[in-house]
């Protein structure tokens, strides 16, 4: 009794909260929720719930993925609670909730989708029990908050409801390893030409054999531990995949999609590998859900790739390139330095790897320079890198630790003069690459780029 | 000079082999050994100059203690004799008495006299500044355990004093371990390429001159990195 008391007067005061949070024009706060949470500990599993909850987690990709989800579905007219504006950890699921109320807490809407931070498990999933979850991908990310991937899978293998239905890539053994006696459908993309066993990442975050600690033999090694693994000792298997990639028309922008012996082409945005396993996960996700190809199709291909994460603009023949790097996230880093490698032509790049709050208040924690392959910057094609921030030095030791050749290295402590730092005569692209809190500093030095591209041309004229 | 790195496969959490990638740009001419879990380490009987060893998870942990148990007196013989060891993260707490978990207890090697308590729902991190020997240790933190001595004269041993930060716990005064040339720190990631000192330092007590690589670079790297630290603690 007293407990629901307490749930009635925190979904009020909540309330209370978001109205004043919308006179004074903000918006997206999870603050509505983190009161209801102070004021009612078990309110998220107090709070009625909808009928059908679908949750989206993993350590890289899960934004993109429920961006792509969320937006199929609107499209197609379903009407749902989501935490798209909010937080994606127990107080921005809780806001959301509360939004999407009528006034005592009974559900608008009979279907939610959450983002979830994989951390926040233990607060979230026992209470909204999800009825599928997608688990993008299992890596090595912040130290900080998630510590080792043997923590997030304990969590993950504690808190997920033995009822959940999971969507898994079966490209990655920690992340197919999840709740190992739920139902389960696996996601994959099979082995392409020129991949091999050869490792070419520091961070490989299962190397044993999981059932007889057995070092595990390689079928090919995508990237970190992505790839198709065995056991010579036991017998294990990367597990049987329920939806794989055919055929990737990267001119076209498809690719083919099969399950259950039928093939499908879908649209793609964009595609590097990252993108086609964000689009694979959206694409088996959905149809799990019980949305046609023909719907999914349809529907993908009116998404446009969300501009923050990467934009390629051009200036007199020149490209310039903003790519982010998620700081603190050696993997996500990882990934960005190959495209940069891998990116036709003579190219630049400017660093901005700072972590914001600790340049400002702290030093960061520069371990995770050591897990980041910055060995992929090493490569003839980049003849210049300019590293601006507070650990410039750091980084510096790091790129010449990864075999730049000094000369091709400029660091400086102010980001503001970066762009002047650049030698853009020779090159044909300028990668910018940077961290989440650092967006802004990267608009105005990609449009400084722009002026100094256009002024030379000028002058030359 | 041979230089041992257990179980790399499962102690490198946070870019810890690093200080390996430095010492083999130090010191060209060493040879390097990796043993894997499922191998029997080097060191039981061969000489080994240099024995190393990263911060693991916390079953990776359990099955060290496993393996290494068979071998305790040995490791105990080389750390008397002088052996170079250096143990980052929370390797060192392998050869604690033992690892509280919860209701849990997991006897260690007990060759040093502390204990660990593990609190997976609380996650320490810290930045850390202390002094050995005169130098200045500058170094990070992450961490779900803290320790505390058995017997009074734990702490006679410590590696760094605290200048700024914690210590063994949140209350020592002293971070580490250092019995003769044993080095245990909690301190993770590129220990080495972040203190020339304590390099120069530690390559000196194996016997060998204290060159280190990019030795201009690394230095000013560390007057840097040691200003923002007094700076912004
Ligand atoms: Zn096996």
């Amino acid at each position: 009794m007293f407990g629901q008391l307490r749930f009635y007067f925190a979904i009020f005061f909540a309330r209370c909260t978001a109205l004043v949070l919308k006179l004074i024009g903000r918006k997206g706060t999870s603050m509505p929720g983190s009161w209801a949470i102070i004021l009612c500990p078990d309110f998220l599993e107090r709070i009625p719930k909808p009928k059908t909850i679908l949750g989206i987690t993993g350590t890289n990709g899960k934004t993109t993925v429920s961006n792509i989800i969320e937006d199929v579905l609107e499209d197609l007219g379903y009407s749902f609670v989501c935490n798209r504006e909010g937080t994606n950890v127990h107080t921005g699921v809780a806001s959301s909730l509360i939004a999407e109320s009528r006034f005592w807490g009974k559900p608008k809407r009979d279907l939610a989708i959450f983002e979830l931070d994989e951390r926040s498990s233990p607060r979230i999933l026992p209470y909204i029990k999800p009825d599928m979850l997608l688990v993008t991908n299992i890596f090595r990310d912040s130290y900080k908050r998630n510590a080792h991937t043997e923590f997030i899978l304990d969590i993950l293998n504690e808190y997920i409801p033995d009822t959940t239905r999971l969507i898994l890539n079966g490209d990655d053994l920690l992340c197919s390893s999840v709740k190992p006696h739920n139902e389960r459908v696996l996601f994959g993309i099979p082995r392409r030409d020129g991949e091999t066993a050869e490792r070419k990442n520091i961070v490989m975050d299962i190397t044993a054999c999981p059932v007889c600690g057995k070092e595990l033999s390689w079928e090919f090694i995508r990237y970190h531990h992505i790839g198709r693994a065995y056991c010579e000792g036991c017998g294990f298997t990367s597990p049987e995949l329920d939806y794989t990639v055919e055929n990737i028309d990267e001119e076209r922008k498809e690719i083919t999609v099969k399950s259950a012996e039928k093939e499908y082409v879908y649209p793609l945005l964009n595609s590097s590998l990252i993108n086609i396993y964000n689009s694979l996960s959206a694409i088996t996700f959905l149809r799990e859900f019980g949305i046609s190809e023909d719907e999914i199709a349809e529907k993908m291909a009116a998404l446009s790739i969300n501009e923050t994460r990467y934009n390629e603009t051009e200036a007199n023949g020149k490209k310039i390139i903003l790519h982010l790097a998620k700081g603190q996230n050696p993997v996500a880093c990882s990934r960005s330095f190959e495209n940069v490698r891998n990116y036709p032509g003579k190219k630049a790049v400017i660093l901005l790897l700072d972590d914001y709050l600790d340049a400002k208040k702290s030093v960061e924690n520069i371990a995770w320079y050591y897990d980041t392959d910055f060995e992929f910057l090493n490569s003839p094609d980049i003849s210049r890198i300019v590293t601006a921030g507070a650990r410039h030095w750091d980084v510096y030791v790091r790129l010449l630790m990864a075999g730049v050749p000094e000369e091709r290295i400029v660091h400086i402590k102010n980001e503001n003069n970066a762009a002047k730092m650049l030698d853009i005569d020779d090159v044909e692209s300028v990668f910018v690459l940077y961290d989440v809190y650092t967006v802004e500093l990267a608009d105005v030095i990609k449009d400084e780029i722009i002026t100094r591209i256009s002024g030379e041309k000028t002058d030359e004229n | 000079m041979r230089i041992e790195i257990l179980f790399p496969e499962f102690c490198n959490l946070f870019g810890d082999l690093a200080n390996m990638a430095y010492l083999k740009r130090c010191l060209p001419e060493a040879e390097f050994i990796s043993t894997t879990l499922t191998e029997e380490p080097r060191f039981v009987s061969e000489d080994i100059d240099l024995i190393y060893m990263g911060p693991t998870t916390e079953r990776a942990q359990e099955r060290i203690i496993e393996k290494l148990l068979p071998h305790r007196e040995r490791i105990q013989e080389l750390i008397e004799k002088g052996v170079a060891f250096l143990f980052t993260g929370n390797a060192m707490e392998v050869l604690f008495e033992h690892i509280e978990d919860g209701g849990r207890r997991i006897m260690g090697l007990n060759i040093l006299p502390y204990y660990a308590r593990r609190d997976m729902w609380h996650r320490h991190n810290s930045n850390f500044r202390g002094e050995f020997e005169g130098e200045k240790i500058i170094g990070f933190k992450t961490q779900f355990s803290m320790s505390y001595p058995v017997g009074k004269l734990a702490e006679t041993e410590g590696f760094a004093k605290v200048i700024k930060g914690v210590g063994m716990n949140c209350k020592s005064k002293v971070e580490g371990i250092v019995r003769n040339n044993f080095f245990g720190t909690y301190l993770v990631g590129p220990l080495l390429i972040m203190n020339p000192d304590f390099t120069k330092n530690l390559l000196q007590r194996m016997g060998l001159r204290p060159h280190v690589a990019l030795e201009s670079e690394v230095e000013e790297a560390y007057k840097v990195r040691l200003a923002d630290f007094r700076a912004k603690g």
